[in-house]
This record gives structure tokens, C-alpha cells and sequence, in this order.
């Protein structure tokens, strides 16, 4: 008796150029920009660029990562261009409400950036599958209403593009609660203000606490093996015509087969079989906002992101609260009353996945050194790969 | 006309079982449905076609005496019936080795089924919500090697999902249409309508383990898949939702997400694999409204989720306007950003390319590996599409036709 076959799904011939979109996006191919209004902040980010990330034993790991080009030189003793050029990319900050238009040059090949936890138009979300990708210049457009945690990266190619490292922390800034009118951004390692329920808050713009020190911990992982392949590495062959023929699926591939053996920490590096605890000293760019140290009295806001393709779990060895999820803070009306902030014990391990980011806050009492730790678990087995360490100085 | 241009309501195009009194107006249009209040399951073997044209050995259901008859499914049918019910499930095994039926988080469970064997379990249909049923047997090899389905309680009475709403899920279906948060759209009757939901059943396919199982069922012999092997070894190369990967999951409209800003729709998520995910929703944060059948009480309004082996998650999608578009929010869109609207971005190499109208987003996993087919062909794995078709005011974007 013959077995049945169920087909894999129809190709209806009207849809052909909607499935050819798909495994082919276009390019803007010229279109600079779509419903152009004023802006009122601008900022400008170029892809891509090479860079070498550093291990400690003086290895090098090559990454692709996206470009501040009018960032100032950095001070000494920091590299000229470290705040121009590096891994994670430079981090963006936004007064939220902000109408921004962002000119991203791409170049060598075609990218995207996608604003991650922004929830702009198709042709502003950079996604390439659904509007195209990018040659050259392209303005996007959007307005951030909510402040908290997000990031960028690019959405080409993604498994590939994004463990490449094309990726950085895009922050969206309330206003203080004192002068709501005024918009601003803050310096980051902190002092500033995040999106905290309040339930004290006469106007929306109540909804935040005051931070003192500003953390961030966004651990990722790498597979050396991937970081050797070309942009368009295990792509479909192109047919405008018959966009899914089965002879034209890459058989070889190995973007499903993802082995870390390097671990990092705000881009801070380890080899799996290097148990190092990380410190603020040894990265003058990233080390203070891994290892933060923060007066009793005072208020840490750690921003938490799994920018990894595995699962991470995190343990705090101090108490924390948890006040915001994906850029949300929870509990403030109207959209987020459904939920409200939860306390984090010492101890209480949680898990993200990738993508998730948590905005904590710690209000030490006892001066003392606090450990932190992250396991990187296999997304299949749960198996333990690698554990960080660092550490929260309260003094 | 292309296929774009319809709206959808309902499961069109997903196998579907309706037992007992389950009426959602609209809800269904191609559903079978059972005698009386008994549902007939059949275990039989099939080749499932991966996205890639590569045909892969399965062990999968069908329904041979439902009306219409339902044939081999990947997943298996999807089971409706009402909170408190009886049911009866009579599962026939044509398979090689002893099989077994359970609905996951339930004690509803049969023992195990002879080959040529059929076993019958009886119960009430538990509280409202979106369960998994599996055949647990040689966990987890029997699953995973296709032998799962979604089965969806609907509550007899309310106006949400659940027979037990927490009081923050009550407040959220009770405002939704009714708050100036929740707009409802002009032409809905209701803010949450119960025929708006999908279902997104995960799963992924590693074929080393199907082409053993083949091996085996080729030489009339059972099984000799090995669940820890399995456990220690499972590498997907393909990943589905509802059957189907990348462009075929994409443009099914049993697993778009699509309406109209101010027409919410629930979306039951369940992963009947192996491998971890990171659901990332573009366009819309989304409510969390049950996990693992528990209602929550904190209802997290979030971007990407876990969604860990045997879950079963309930979003509300708000179906709110994307919130970050820039300018004013009173403007309809169609006047904010008619450019984009009528706009059709040149396809490459030729191609005709597609109208922005209706404004698309994707739903994809983060982790990114579940991106891939046959260990690349981004982004021909685990996504699914979400559909903007009109303003709130009534007014539809271009190419939407009724
Ligand atoms: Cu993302
Ligand atoms: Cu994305």
C-alpha cells in the first residue's frame, strides 16, 4: 500500500511574486524615504562594518557591526574610534515621543535595521521579507511612545547577519517628571529616569523612578564556525519565475546547527572553557556597565537582553524588582495595567530567551560585593554551556 | 484576484473537528464534523513534503468517519468541543508498535494501543483552553515523529476565552471595544470576537529519526527510534507551524493573523517539539493571557516570549495601530501614510514585487536557527504573517476586498 503524501503547501500562480518577495526581497532601489515628516532628532548608523572582536588570550573572532560615524573621538585611554566602532554597536538614545529620522547607510552589500520592540510602518520596521531591504541611503521613520529597553539590529539574512554582531542597545528615555514638557536623553552607566509604574503618578509622565547607576547586561553567544561565511551565506538560488522549486533550496547548510564556544557579556569575551569573572576594569567602554558599582541609598537600573539564539538564565545575589518587560513598564495605564512589578529575591534564578529584555532595579542597603551570574543553556537539551560571572559593588 | 486580497475569518484551510455543541458563529467554513459527541482518530503512517520538496516518513491522524472525512493531517486535526461536555475519542492504530493518546496537562489518557488496536477514552471536556493532545508513548519520539494535534475548549458562557478568568484577563476582554485604549473598529459588533483566533502549533523535524522509523516500518517491524537518543541528539532541520514552513506558513491564512486596527484576535501557541523558542511579534506588544492552561493573574504586555516543549500560551493580539508610527495618532493612516500605501516596491530581478497595502509584518522566532530550512534558506522556518487591513473608522487600505 502506498504511504500518502501531505504537500508541503500551495504555490497559487497570482502569489508567485509574493512568494519570490519572500525569498528575495527587494531593494529600496532609490526610495529614500516614504511620508516624510519633520524630525525632531535625527541620528545617523553605517553597515557594515568589520571588526575584530579580542579574546583575552589575544584571539580574534572576525565580526560585522554597525557604525556611529558622527560619534566624537573617545577619550584616552580609550581607542580613538571606540565609540564610533564596536561590539555591541553603539547604543542609541531617544527622548521618547521623539519624531526620529534615522539615515542608515548601507553599503558593500544590502541590510536592514529593525528597531526591535518599535512598532513603526512595514517600510520603517526593516524587515526585507515584508517591504526590502537596503542599498545605500535610506531615512527611516518612527516615533517611539513608550520609554524602556529596546535594541537594532539588522533583519537580513538574520541567523547569520545578527550573530555576526550587527546589533546595539537602542534606549528610549522618558522626560523627568519635573519638566515632562522638556525631551532628553541621559547619559548611559546613568544618572537618569525609567518607565516605573507609580501609583502616587498624577500625570503619565509620573510613570518612572530615578535611577542613579545605569547597568546592562546583554549576553550573546558565538559560533566561530559561522563567523567565516559570506553575507549571503546558504541563501535560496533566486528564480523570479518558480521561487520555491525544490532545486533551488541550499542542501549543505549549518545555520541550524549552532555550537558557541565563545560567550560574551555586553561584548566582553570568554572562551567556553575560561571561567573568568568579568570585570569593570577590563573594558573601559562595557566593563562599568557589566560590573557596576552603586552607593547604598542609591537606585541601579540593570537592562537585561538576550541577544543570543540559546537560553540564558540569570541569578542576581541581591534582591532586584523587576519594573519593565520589552520596553513596557508594567503595570503603568493604560495599555500595561493588566500587569504590575514583581520582586526578584536574591537567589530567584529567571530565564530569557532571545530577544526578552527585563529592566530591574536594585536598591542596595549593605555594602558588599553582589554576584551575578548567566548560564547559557542549550535551546534543545537544556545542557549547561558556559556560565559568566560578574559582580554588583555596593559601597 | 490575488489571494491577498480576501479577508479571512475562521480556519480556513487547517483540519478541524467540531464535537458536541460548539457554536462561534462564523467560526468554521471547511470544519468536519462528529457523530453525536465521539471523534474518530486513526494512527496511520504518511510522507510529509518539507518545505524544500524533501518528503519526510511520519506517523500522523486522520479522521476516515468524520463528515467530511478528514485524511492523513500533519499536525493532526484540530479537536473543538465546549467546557463540560462528554466526549468520547475512539483512536485506531494502524501502526507497527503500540501508540497511545493523551491531552497534555489533562489526566486524559489511554493506555497503550496494540498495533491494530482501538482504544476508546470518555471524559468531560476540561476548562476552557488551548490543550495539546499527544501520543506520550517513548516520550518523546512518538510526538515528535508527528503524532500530535491541538485540542481547543470553548467556554460555555462569557465573553472570554476561559471558563475561569483571572479578574485582570476579565478586565482586558471586558475592555477591549469599550475603552479609549481599545477603539473598537466600526464595522465589529463585539470588541473580542470568538471566531478571531488562531491556532500556531509548532514542531520541527530532524529526519535522521524519520528515516529510522521509515526503515523500521518498511521491514513490518516496530520502532526502534530511541528516546534517549532522541533527547540527546535531536537536530532540527525544518521547522513548521501548522504543517508548514517559511513561505507556505506565511501565506496560509489559517495562520496569518490579520484584521482591522480595533478587531483583537487570540492566538494559541503550542510547540509539540523539542527545541525552545523565542516568538517575536512585530507591529503590536501582545498580551499573555494563559500559560500552560493556567489564566494569569499578571498579564504581561510584551514583544517576544518563550515558548518551551509541550507549552500551551494564549496572546491577545491587540490589533492595536502599530504605536511608534510617526505623527499624529488621530490621523487615519490612510491619510498619515499614503505614500507607503500605494506603493509597490519593484521586485528583483523583474519581478512585479508586492503592493505595501495591506501593511504586512512577520511573526518569527528569535532564536534564529528555527529560521532556517535544510540548515539555511533564511527565513524558510518558523514564522507566520500579521496583516494590517483597514483604519479603525471602517476604511480600508488599498487591495482589501470583501
Ligand atoms: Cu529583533
Ligand atoms: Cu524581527
Amino acid at each position: 500500500m502506498a504511504i500518502p503524501i501531505i504537500p508541503r503547501g500551495d504555490v497559487p500562480p497570482e502569489e508567485i511574486p509574493a512568494f519570490f518577495n519572500f525569498t528575495t526581497p527587494p531593494t529600496n532601489g532609490g526610495i529614500k524615504q516614504v511620508d516624510p515628516l519633520t524630525p525632531t532628532f535625527t541620528f545617523a548608523r553605517n553597515l557594515l562594518v568589520d571588526f575584530d572582536l579580542v579574546l583575552p588570550d589575544g584571539g580574534r573572532v572576525p565580526m560585522w557591526i554597525i557604525e556611529d560615524s558622527n560619534a566624537p573621538d573617545a577619550p584616552p585611554p580609550l581607542p580613538k574610534d571606540a565609540l564610533r566602532r564596536n561590539f555591541p554597536s553603539p547604543a542609541i538614545r531617544i527622548p521618547q515621543n521623539a519624531l526620529v529620522r534615522a539615515d542608515v547607510l548601507c553599503q558593500g552589500n544590502t541590510h536592514t535595521i529593525h528597531w526591535h520592540g518599535i512598532e513603526p510602518t512595514p517600510m520603517n520596521d526593516g524587515v526585507g521579507h515584508t517591504s526590502f531591504e537596503v542599498a545605500g541611503h535610506f531615512f527611516y521613520q518612527f516615533q517611539p511612545r513608550d520609554a524602556g529597553t529596546y535594541f537594532y539590529h539588522c533583519h537580513k539574512n538574520t541567523v547569520l547577519h545578527f550573530e555576526m554582531g550587527l546589533y546595539g542597545l537602542l534606549l528610549v528615555d522618558p522626560p523627568d517628571p519635573a519638566n515632562p514638557s522638556v525631551p532628553v536623553t541621559y547619559p548611559t552607566g546613568g544618572p537618569g529616569f525609567a518607565a516605573r509604574v507609580n501609583p502616587a503618578a498624577v500625570a503619565l509622565t509620573d510613570h518612572v523612578i530615578h535611577y542613579d547607576v545605569e547597568a546592562a547586561w546583554v549576553p550573546d553567544s558565538i559560533d566561530s564556525r559561522w563567523h567565516l561565511l559570506g553575507h549571503d551565506a546558504f541563501m535560496q538560488i533566486s528564480d523570479p519565475n518558480d521561487p520555491v522549486n525544490p532545486a533551488n533550496f541550499t542542501q549543505d547548510g549549518i545555520l541550524n546547527d549552532f555550537r558557541p564556544d565563545i560567550f560574551v557579556l555586553t561584548g566582553i569575551p570568554r572562551r567556553i572553557n575560561d571561567p573568568t569573572p568579568i570585570t569593570a576594569a577590563e573594558n573601559p567602554v562595557f566593563g562599568p556597565l557589566v560590573a557596576p558599582t552603586v552607593g547604598v541609598g542609591q537606585t541601579l537600573l540593570a537592562r537585561v537582553i538576550n541577544a543570543d539564539y540559546i537560553i540564558q538564565q540569570f541569578t542576581l545575589g541581591i534582591d532586584a524588582e523587576v519594573i519593565a518587560m520589552d520596553g513596557r513598564g508594567l503595570g503603568i495605564p493604560p495599555f500595561h495595567q493588566y500587569s504590575r512589578p514583581f520582586p526578584l529575591p536574591a537567589g530567584t534564578p529567571f530565564r530569557l530567551t532571545s530577544a526578552m529584555r527585563w529592566d530591574l532595579i536594585v536598591k542596595p542597603t549593605t555594602p558588599g560585593v553582589y554576584p551575578v551570574k548567566i548560564e547559557f543553556l542549550n535551546q534543545i537539551t537544556g545542557r549547561l554551556l558556559y556560565t559568566a560571572r560578574t559582580t554588583i559593588t555596593v559601597v | 484576484m490575488k489571494r491577498r486580497d480576501f479577508i479571512k475569518t475562521g480556519l480556513t484551510g487547517l483540519a478541524a473537528i467540531t464535537v458536541g455543541n460548539v457554536k462561534i458563529p462564523g467560526l468554521f467554513r471547511t470544519e468536519a464534523f462528529a457523530a453525536g459527541r465521539t471523534i474518530d482518530l486513526t494512527m496511520e503512517a504518511a510522507m510529509v513534503e518539507m518545505v524544500d520538496g524533501t518528503q519526510v516518513f511520519h506517523w500522523v491522524f486522520s479522521s476516515p468517519l468524520s463528515t467530511p472525512a478528514i485524511g492523513p493531517s500533519f499536525p493532526g486535526p484540530a479537536l473543538f468541543a465546549t467546557a463540560g461536555e462528554d466526549i468520547t475519542i475512539n483512536i485506531k492504530n494502524t501502526l507497527k508498535e503500540p501508540h497511545a493518546f493523551q491531552i497534555v496537562g489533562t489526566r486524559i489518557l489511554t493506555p497503550p494501543i496494540s498495533p491494530g488496536q482501538t482504544r476508546t477514552v470518555s471524559f468531560k471536556a476540561p476548562a476552557a483552553g488551548s490543550y495539546l493532545y499527544i501520543d506520550p508513548l517513548n516520550d518523546p519520539v512518538n510526538r515528535v515523529l508527528g503524532l500530535h494535534g491541538a485540542f481547543i475548549v470553548i467556554p460555555a458562557t462569557g465573553n472570554t476565552p476561559y471558563s475561569f478568568p483571572t479578574p485582570m484577563v476579565q478586565q482586558l476582554f471586558n475592555d477591549l471595544g469599550t475603552t479609549p485604549q481599545f477603539p473598537r473598529h466600526a464595522l465589529s459588533q463585539v470588541g473580542w470576537d470568538p471566531a478571531r483566533f488562531r491556532i500556531w502549533l509548532h514542531h520541527q523535524i530532524d529526519p535522521a529519526f524519520n528515516a529510522q522509523a521509515q526503515a523500521d516500518f518498511d521491514a513490518g517491524r516496530a520502532s526502534t527510534v530511541n528516546s534517549a537518543q532522541m533527547r540527546a541528539n535531536f537536530l532540527p532541520r525544518y521547522f513548521t507551524i501548522n504543517g508548514k514552513s517559511g513561505v507556505f506558513a506565511a501565506h496560509d491564512h489559517a495562520t496569518t493573523i490579520e484584521g482591522r486596527i480595533g478587531q483583537p484576535m487570540l492566538v494559541r501557541i503550542l510547540n509539540s517539539g523539542l527545541y525552545t523558542y523565542s516568538n517575536h511579534l512585530h507591529a503590536n506588544h501582545f498580551y499573555v493571557t494563559s500559560l500552560n492552561n493556567v489564566v494569569q493573574d499578571n498579564v504581561l504586555f510584551i514583544d517576544s516570549q518563550t515558548l518551551k516543549p509541550l507549552d500551551r500560551i494564549d496572546w491577545v493580539v491587540p490589533f492595536i495601530r502599530p504605536p511608534d508610527i510617526a505623527g499624529d495618532p488621530n490621523i487615519p493612516l490612510r491619510e498619515l501614510i499614503p505614500e507607503e500605501l500605494a506603493l509597490t516596491i519593484p521586485g528583483a530581478q523583474g519581478s512585479p514585487g508586492m503592493p505595501q497595502s495591506p501593511l504586512p509584518y512577520p511573526m518569527h522566532c528569535h532564536m534564529e536557527t528555527s529560521q532556517t530550512a535544510a540548515g539555511g534558506n533564511y527565513p524558510q522556518g518558523s514564522i507566520a504573517h500579521f496583516d494590517f487591513l483597514g483604519d479603525v473608522d471602517g476604511v480600508d487600505f488599498p487591495n482589501v476586498i470583501e
